[in-house]
């Protein structure tokens, strides 16, 4: 405590990194193709219950397959449970539904009830998301609660729209902060230091390509608009249905780039400022560039295949996203103990996959 | 089966330390070693865990304290695994059957969506109380009423009149009147439209009236096909397919990344325009079959939608969006008009 010394040299030595390297994805588009396209068919004839396995297989593969160091993560969920949080989710859809079509009214009363909902929902999808994955044999948990997450998924978002929006990059901040410094790996808490101001460039840089693009989608647009009166004169039937679809890829197009940009810049700040103290420092390195034209050829690929190079995709992006980031492992991870944690139910998780949630971590 | 001992990485229980070890395999009995040949656990085979093997992954033997050995050759199968343990794998691996679900994926989703759930959704119909129903569609309209409809404008000389036409007709068809209620709002958003709610009120713009005030024949048809919808329970059968729809592409597809959602989205609501122009021409046909019954002739159905045709190809010019917002969700009016003056009663 006397020492006035800067303690920073002095801490490399006690602390020492056993790995750097990349994050290594071994996952092959033709194994998957066949463990997706066997599942999905089990999942139908079984009207749906092996849909339950299917998403273990899934994330049993993707996780497996992503390796540290050369030790995979593992996905812990058992189908049953999956099984019974999805059926639990499906019938209080179907209940919304009901009730909603019903009297809109009801809708209404759900909206705002939703609202409230929603804090306890993502909170419950990424504990139990946390709590099924694994990595050397220790587990991940998350620990936010609700107040918080009440603060950053509702009050603020709502708050920003009386701020013309302008208060949006912070609210984002604060969500990721939130999301991510929640989150523990066996009894180590990730550390999250992450900057509003680099949220803010990411928007206006996002807003910049935006705007490009919607120049350019404007500009497609306009001309497809003109071949609508060109052909509606010879060919009436085809125009009305190409012409939505070509604006509908183009939409889509936009949408990609936009997404892509924001999230390679947002994802190598997050990763950049959060380490698990003595135990793990994280580096990204995703291009946006690189991203947009991957997610961008992706979509055109399921698109022309009619969905059939979905897993090809999927696996596609997986390998550049595992190829652009770089881990150090420190020696405090042979030290790591894996918290003993109860039993959870998936129904969170599910809800939030049927109306359509995403909690998903970048 | 193995006596050669098998490489991989020991994993100690609830701890993140680990151990490159051998493991022995001998009858029922498993014993893990490490690079210099110290035991570091023995366990009997029924101690023992088996994930669910999957192609291209290592296959973990997961012991009673927690820890679990994770082989290096991830082609690797522990032999004791039992038949039906590693089915889902072959399954995934058999050729064929990829093959065959590539096939058979659309062809299942086609049925499930075009033909299981459209009839389902018809028995779906006699599960909803009348009383439900009726406070369905009064919601509905007080929502409508509310966003797009204004008073009616019409003098009270043509709204009785119009009325006294209804109920006519009603009786002919031996309709419950107090079920089948004609209401008339002004709309600057439908324009020359009607629509019905599935409890039997039928919504008449004062424009549709206006347009076709010398075709008192072409307003019938238009009628007859909004009553064709109520009797048929289209709001009901749509609203039911939405959510059967929305529940299997959520279940079977589960959680797809952004961007697929929307084109996953749009395809599905492609298939609700498919439907709604089904619906129509269910309508269509219910509404000609009455006219016929009732003593006019089919060409009114085809009247009436010429009259809506050319009022919107007028607007064309100037609303040229609502023009294509018709176009989707009604078959072309060209083949309604043609079927119309084509219908030939069984």
């Amino acid at each position: 405590m006397e020492s006035i010394h800067p303690t920073s040299p002095k801490s490399n030595h006690t602390l020492s990194s056993i790995f750097s390297g990349k994050v290594q994805f071994s996952g092959k588009s033709g194994e998957f193709f066949g463990i997706w396209s066997v599942n999905i068919l089990l999942s139908i004839i079984t009207l749906g219950i092996y849909s339950a396995w299917a998403k273990v297989r899934t994330y049993r593969y993707f996780y497996g397959h992503t390796r540290i160091d050369g030790h995979s993560f593992d996905y812990l969920a058992t189908p049953i449970q999956i099984l019974k949080g999805r059926i639990l989710a499906v019938i209080v859809f179907l209940i919304y539904t009901i009730l909603s079509s019903l009297a809109p009214a009801i809708g209404l009363l759900f909206a705002i009830g939703f609202l409230f909902l929603l804090p306890w929902i993502i909170n419950q999808g990424l504990r139990f998301n946390m709590r099924m994955t694994r990595h050397r044999n220790v587990r991940f948990a998350f620990s936010g609660n609700y107040g918080d997450a009440f603060i950053n998924f509702v009050l603020l978002p709502i708050a920003s729209v009386f701020t013309l929006h302008l208060l949006l990059p912070y609210v984002l901040k604060r969500i990721d902060q939130y999301m991510h410094e929640n989150i523990s790996y066996g009894n180590k808490p990730l550390t999250v230091n992450l900057q509003g101001e680099r949220y803010y460039i990411a928007a206006l840089i996002t807003l910049g390509v935006a705007i490009g693009g919607l120049v350019i989608f404007g500009f497609f647009a306009g001309a497809s608009a003109l071949t609508i009166d060109n052909l509606n004169t010879q060919n009436f039937s085809l125009s009305t249905i190409v012409v939505p679809l070509l604006i509908a890829a183009l939409y889509i197009a936009f949408l990609t780039l936009v997404g892509a940009v924001y999230h390679s810049l947002i994802r190598n700040h997050i990763f950049n400022n959060s380490e698990f103290t003595e135990v793990a420092t994280f580096d990204s390195n995703l291009k946006a560039i690189d991203y947009a034209i991957l997610l961008f050829t992706n979509v055109l690929a399921i698109i022309f295949t009619l969905g059939l190079a979905y897993p090809w995709a999927k696996v596609r992006r997986a390998k550049l996203l595992a190829s652009v980031t770089e881990v150090t492992i420190y020696s405090g991870v042979l030290s790591l103990i894996d918290v003993a944690q109860n039993e959870q139910s998936s129904f969170a998780e599910e809800a939030a996959n049927v109306f359509d949630i995403d909690i998903s971590l970048t | 089966m193995s006596n050669y001992p098998i490489f991989g990485c020991y994993y100690y229980p609830n701890s993140s330390q680990h151990i490159k070890s051998y493991a022995h395999l001998s009858h029922e009995q498993i014993t893990l070693v490490d690079s210099e040949n110290t035991a570091l656990l023995a366990s009997t085979i029924d101690d023992c865990q088996l994930d669910s093997p999957l192609p291209g992954m290592a296959s973990e033997l997961i012991f009673a304290n927690g820890g679990r050995f994770i082989p290096q050759d991830v082609e690797f199968r522990w032999p004791l695994s039992l038949k039906k343990h590693g089915l889902s794998e072959r399954l995934e691996k058999n050729k064929v059957l990829i093959v065959a679900s590539v096939l058979l994926i659309p062809l299942l989703l086609w049925l499930i969506l075009y033909r299981l759930i459209p009839s389902a959704a018809v028995y779906s119909v006699n599960l909803a109380p009348t009383s439900t129903i009726e406070t369905m569609g009064e919601h509905t309209l007080s929502v409508i009423e509310k966003v797009a409809l204004e008073p009616s404008q019409l003098s009270t000389k043509k709204q009785t009149q119009i009325q006294q036409q209804w109920r006519l007709m009603l009786n002919s068809l031996n309709l419950d009147s107090a079920k089948f209620r004609l209401s008339f709002y002004q709309s600057d958003y439908f324009s020359a439209n009607a629509f019905a709610l599935p409890n039997g009120r039928v919504v008449v713009t004062d424009e549709l009236v206006e347009l076709l005030k010398n075709e008192p024949d072409a307003l019938r048809a238009i009628l007859l096909h909004e009553i064709g919808h109520v009797q048929h329970h289209h709001s009901i059968r749509l609203a039911a397919q939405a959510a059967a729809s929305t529940v299997v592409f959520a279940v079977i597809f589960g959680d797809l990344e952004g961007i697929l959602e929307v084109v996953l989205g749009s395809g599905s609501s492609f298939l609700q325009q498919a439907f709604s122009r089904d619906m129509e021409q269910e309508a269509d046909e219910y509404a000609i079959k009455n006219l016929l019954k009732l003593g006019y002739s089919n060409h009114d159905f085809a009247d009436a939608i010429e009259a809506l045709e050319n009022n919107l190809k007028a607007q064309e010019a100037t609303l040229d969006d609502t023009w294509l917002k018709y176009l989707s969700t009604h078959p072309s009016s060209q083949k309604r008009i043609e079927y119309a003056r084509q219908y030939k009663p069984l």
